[in-house]
């Protein structure tokens, strides 16, 4: 074999890095339990066999070129697997929206998320929705709006304000919320995206600049506690507001339904007799250790069974939609998604209920892929709650 | 001594159930006609050692036969003063693995009683040996770290100690340290070393002697009454002192050797060495031109771990190397410091300074060095990274640290290999190295120094007892013994004191050392018969027996372990223990009852050694493991006490077939006494000749190396042989 020309170490590219957050970088010692975990390893094809996150940090220490190929950089759904294990405490994730700024300050972007980040500084939505249709998923229904007395804020995620099969989500959250009597409204068309899933691209400037304004129409309305639809939204208001200004009280949806639902305040009553499987969403399972309340929902419902997956809870995999993932284009055969709708089959559940939607949208490309939607029903958890209380959505 | 012999035997823990008592009762009192027989349901409860110290003092009984549990079980308890006790195992190796009211079991129970009582009755008590004018003092050699600590744990616990340095200040490798990493948590700071504490206490210290700038031109004596001579700067002095603790330590492997690493080429090159004395100058210049060095590359494991070098790993150039790297960071974090290694391993608790290291930003590359160029004084690094999976080169860098590994004092000398005269014949087991550094310069026949392993390192039973040399008496501490750290080696030395203090009072008591603490019996030679044919002298592991001019044996029982190897090795057996003996054993394996060929209960004797078989077979019957009931076994002391005569003796009397359980031999020996398990090899490669003469099989003798924790393979092992003498068929010296 001819010997190949080593690769240049730059001190520079380095530094840079730490600098812009992969502050842990150097605590690796490469020992690849990461890459191990990762749910990459799961399938197969070219992503799998090109992205190792062990070797991807490794050549980040050391500013060796290679860790900025576009496949390579954009492949991490920040899925949380390999961060939660690490014996290092190393934050993964820090490291590769570290990495992902490098090329995407500089105005790389790959093809597939171009239109997500032009419609965000554009719209401030990633679906390339007008502003002013940001509540058109309310049309038909009295939603409150709010008000300096209304005690929560509901914040919608973009998904479910633009995408018709995720509005029914934001439709069913507040007939739950409505029903169980719970002060609360939203604000409209001057609300911005989280910016969560914008800063794992890598933009940073971009999402300062979404939290920034959304902190500051927050204050103005006076906002103190606020209902999340998404995991995502609820990690990011949650974990990085705070540290630009932006200190809420923040819980995800199941959360207050859960507490309503033990108070008695929310009757379920229309039996739903279904063998339920539940997906852990990364982001409200691994992120935010809100394992117990969705839980808690489906089994309060009458005749829904609840079995457990293989890989629940901590060990939850991925449906590959997170970090930017929800934009890409991978292959059948390739999708996380799609063993998780096998993993339901395994356990013999006829519906697969999680609670993000990003989720939904995953799961439900991937179940319609394998041909298994006659057999396996994707369901958000507020969608099996609205039907037990004999509401259809 | 007029012996009155007893045979006790216990019937509790299932013996009385599943033997007929009367029976065996009857070996003792009709077959050997023993005065005294009494049976007893609780033999080593209160009330039976009541009746056993009665009939003492009552009926003059002063030889004892316990047949009971195993010797390893209750010794404590069938413990008297000055009077013969034998022990026959009825229990793990009798009842526990064999049926119960059987006739096999019985006979075997019967064949277990006979062989303890002739054992007793030709046994006699030891009387220790007394060397006289006994020393009491320790011989420290080498006044580093791990000479320093064992020379004021020695003082401290009372004994006067003889410290002798080669250089002319205390204080060896440790002291030119700028400093050490912490000893205490969080383990991942630097302290200032104290080893000048240490020397002051020592050189104040009213109990410790010491000659700094001296070497030992010779020691002759044996443990209690060793005799140095110490030269310092021409004049000889002379101490006696009892025991002896090596601390020689270690010196830096010869960077020279290391061209390939820039070594000798690029002047910004230098080793571990150098860079401490930098450190303690307080500034990292270039020594090619005096720049102060911005950025730092450690190349870990240079010339360690490496066949070319040093094979082996040196345990502390990995923390050492991240405590300098923590020199640079300490002075300016804004640094470059590159780490390279084979294999990161902070050993002890400095996993915690290699997280503050990577945390402090430096670099950390596993893989191979491919090359080191220069360029304008600046040296570049290309390395092939494991962890990368690729060839990569770092920026130029100003200096390049070489971790050099440790090569042992005792390593650095002509090699001698201890010849016996019959050198060069098959199957002579491997010939011990003796390398002379010039360090201990013994007068003992077998060479000047401590017999060492591949590496130079003294020889020692690493996994039991890493202490013991094998010259009794001398313990090894310290890196000259094995590669070790600060902590470790101060761990080291201490107990090595104690070792040497052990020596003293079991030498002054007349009693062996480890491993057979107890034992008061020393081998006497009996003269007369000797024909001076070395194989004492030569096959002696511990060098014991030194030889005049006419090739006599002369014996040190100081030094002597007590393992027989010595009577296991004469051809004349002239060589015997007082309770072990050649013609001892010899009457165990002519007691044995051989049934007639037409009964089919064919006979196996089993030479278990004592340390690792014997308790395996015990252990085998604590498990309730079944054993073939056509075994009897024989405890030695070590298979090197095994003489060739018992397996005649046995084959001649019918006896079907010998199986031996000894210890591994070989590189990582388990043999307690070193070198015993493999001369019994060797010496059963010679057996062929005696089953020839007898016109015999030599299938029907088998060693097998078994450790205590094969327990569960002895049933298999002895039933295999079982099936392969059942192919040879009997013994036909049956009946003769």
């Amino acid at each position: 074999m001819e010997p190949k020309e080593p690769k240049e170490i730059s001190l520079e590219m380095k530094e840079y890095l730490v600098s812009a957050g992969a502050q842990t970088l150097d605590h690796c010692m490469s020992c690849g339990l990461c890459s191990a975990l990762c749910p990459w390893r799961l399938v197969s094809g070219h992503t799998s066999e090109v992205f190792y996150i062990r070797r991807m940090q490794r050549l980040a220490q050391l500013g060796l070129e290679g860790f900025d190929d576009e496949e390579v950089l954009f492949a991490c759904t920040t899925c949380g697997m390999c961060q939660r294990n690490c014996p290092r405490q190393v934050k993964i994730i820090e490291n590769v929206r570290s990495m992902r700024s490098t090329t995407v300050e500089a105005g790389f972007v790959p093809s597939s998320l171009r239109s997500v980040v032009g419609s965000l500084h554009s719209n401030g939505n990633p679906w390339s929705g007008p502003r002013e249709k940001r509540m058109d998923w309310q049309k038909g229904m009295e939603v409150p709006a709010f008000t300096p007395d209304t005690e929560y804020l509901l914040f919608v995620c973009c998904t479910s304000c633009y995408d018709p099969r995720s509005q029914k989500i934001a439709r069913n959250v507040v007939s739950l919320l409505k029903a169980a009597g719970v002060s609360f409204g939203v604000i409209g068309v001057e609300e911005s995206c989280c910016g969560e899933t914008v800063r794992k691209i890598g933009d940073e400037e971009l999402f300062q600049k979404l939290a920034e304004s959304n902190i500051k129409l927050f204050k103005e309305k006076g906002v103190k506690k606020i209902i999340t639809t998404s995991p995502h939204c609820l990690y990011t208001f949650k974990h990085e507001y705070p540290e630009l200004g932006g200190e809420f009280e923040v819980v995800h949806y199941t959360q207050i339904l859960a507490e309503l639902v033990q108070e008695g305040k929310l009757s379920l009553t229309v039996p739903q007799d279904k063998k339920i499987a539940y997906h852990d969403p990364c982001y409200l399972g691994r992120h935010n250790e809100i394992f117990e309340a969705p839980r808690n929902l489906i089994k309060a419902v009458p005749g829904a069974e609840l079995v457990e997956l293989s890989r629940a809870r901590e060990k939850s995999l991925c449906c590959a939609g997170g970090g930017g993932r929800l934009w890409a284009e991978v292959p059948r055969g390739e999708r996380f998604g799609e063993l998780r709708v096998l993993d339901a089959e395994e356990r013999g559940a006829d519906t697969l209920v999680t609670a993000c939607p990003y989720c939904v949208i995953m799961l439900e490309a991937d179940c319609l892929a394998l041909d298994k939607q006659e057999k396996i029903k994707i369901m958000e958890i507020s969608e099996l709650l609205s039907a037990s209380m004999g509401r259809e959505s | 001594m007029d012996k009155k012999l007893a045979v006790y035997i216990c019937t509790g823990c299932g013996i009385g159930d599943a033997l007929d008592i009367d029976a065996l009762s009857n070996v003792a009192t009709k077959e050997y006609k023993v005065p005294v027989c009494k049976s007893h349901p609780f033999l080593c409860g209160a009330e039976g050692v009541g009746m056993i110290k009665q009939d003492m003092e009552g009926e003059g009984v002063n030889t004892i036969v316990i047949a009971a549990c195993s010797m390893r079980v209750n010794y404590d308890v069938f413990n008297f003063p000055n009077t013969i006790v034998e022990r026959v195992n009825l229990r793990e190796q009798g009842v526990w693995c064999h049926p119960a009211n059987d006739e096999d079991t019985q006979m075997l129970a019967e064949d277990s009683l006979r062989m303890g009582i002739v054992k007793a009755q030709q046994m006699s008590l030891p009387e220790p040996f007394q060397a006289e004018n006994l020393s009491k003092n320790v011989l420290v050699v080498g006044g580093g770290l791990a000479g320093l600590t064992a020379a004021l744990e020695s003082a401290r616990a009372g004994y006067k100690t003889v410290l002798v340095e080669k250089n002319s200040s205390l204080g060896g490798w440790v002291a030119k340290l700028h400093k050490q990493v912490g000893l205490k948590p969080p383990y991942n700071e630097l302290e200032d070393n104290n080893i000048n504490q240490l020397i002051k206490e020592v050189e104040e210290n009213p109990d410790i002697t010491v000659y700094k700038g001296a070497q030992i031109q010779k020691i002759s004596g044996a443990p209690g009454m060793f005799d140095v001579e110490i030269n310092q700067g021409g004049s000889v002095a002379t101490e006696r002192v009892g025991s002896i603790v090596l601390a020689t330590g270690a010196v830096a492997y010869d960077a020279t050797k290391l061209s390939h690493l820039g070594f000798g080429q690029y002047p910004n090159v230098i080793t571990g060495e150098m860079f401490e004395e930098m450190a303690a100058r307080g500034e990292f210049k270039r020594p090619s031109d005096g720049r102060e060095a911005k950025s730092v590359a450690f190349i870990l494991c240079a010339g360690s771990r490496d066949k070319e070098h040093l094979p082996y790993c040196s345990a502390i150039c990995c923390t050492e190397s991240l405590k300098q790297a923590l020199y640079v960071k300490e002075k300016d974090p804004e640094a470059t410091v590159y780490i390279f290694y084979k294999d990161m391993r902070a050993a002890g608790n400095y996993e915690f300074l290699y997280q503050r290291v990577q945390k402090e930003g430096a670099l950390f590359f596993r893989g191979e060095i491919a090359g080191i160029e220069e360029d304008g004084g600046s040296l570049i690094i290309e390395f092939d990274d494991v962890l990368v999976g690729d060839r990569i080169r770092t920026e130029p860098v100003d200096l390049v640290v070489l971790a050099t590994g440790m090569v042992p004092t005792t390593a650095i000398g002509e090699r001698l290999v201890v010849q016996s005269d019959d050198q060069g014949k098959d199957s002579e087991p491997p010939a011990d190295e003796i390398i002379k550094s010039n360090i201990l310069n013994l007068e003992y026949r077998q060479g000047p120094e401590l017999p060492t392993l591949k590496y130079g390192f003294a020889d020692s039973h690493f996994i039991c007892f890493p202490y013991e040399t094998r010259r009794t008496g001398i313990y090894a501490a310290g890196s000259v013994r094995a590669p070790m750290d600060i902590p470790s080696t101060i761990r080291d030395a201490t107990g090595a004191a104690l070792k040497a203090i052990q020596c003293i009072e079991l030498t002054a008591q007349g009693s062996a050392v480890h491993p057979r603490v107890w034992d008061l019996s020393f081998p006497e030679f009996f003269m007369q018969r000797c024909t001076q044919c070395k194989r004492c002298t030569v096959e002696c592991p511990f060098g014991a027996i030194n030889e005049d001019e006419k090739a006599n044996p002369l014996p040190n029982p100081t030094r002597c372990r007590r393992c027989g190897t010595c009577m296991g090795a004469c051809p004349e057996r002239i060589i015997s223990f007082k309770n072990y003996s050649v013609p001892m054993i010899g009457s165990m394996v002519k007691a044995i009852e051989v049934p007639e060929e037409d009964e089919e209960k064919p006979r196996i004797i089993i030479f278990a050694c004592e340390n690792d078989a014997y308790p395996a077979l015990d252990m085998a019957g604590i498990n309730r493991m079944t054993i073939s009931p056509w075994v009897r076994i024989i405890p030695v002391r070590c298979l090197g006490s095994m003489n060739l005569i018992w397996i005649a003796d046995a084959l001649s009397k019918g006896i079907d077939g010998i199986l031996l359980l000894g210890c591994k031999h070989g590189d990582d020996y388990q043999c307690h006494f070193i070198k015993g398990s493999e001369l019994a090899s060797y010496r059963l490669s010679k057996i062929s000749e005696t089953l020839n003469r007898l016109a015999l099989e030599s299938d029907r003798v088998r060693m097998e190396q078994v450790s205590i924790m094969d327990y569960d393979r002895i049933p298999q092992i002895i039933e295999d042989f079982v099936s392969k003498l059942e192919e040879v068929g009997p013994n036909p010296y049956k009946g003769f």
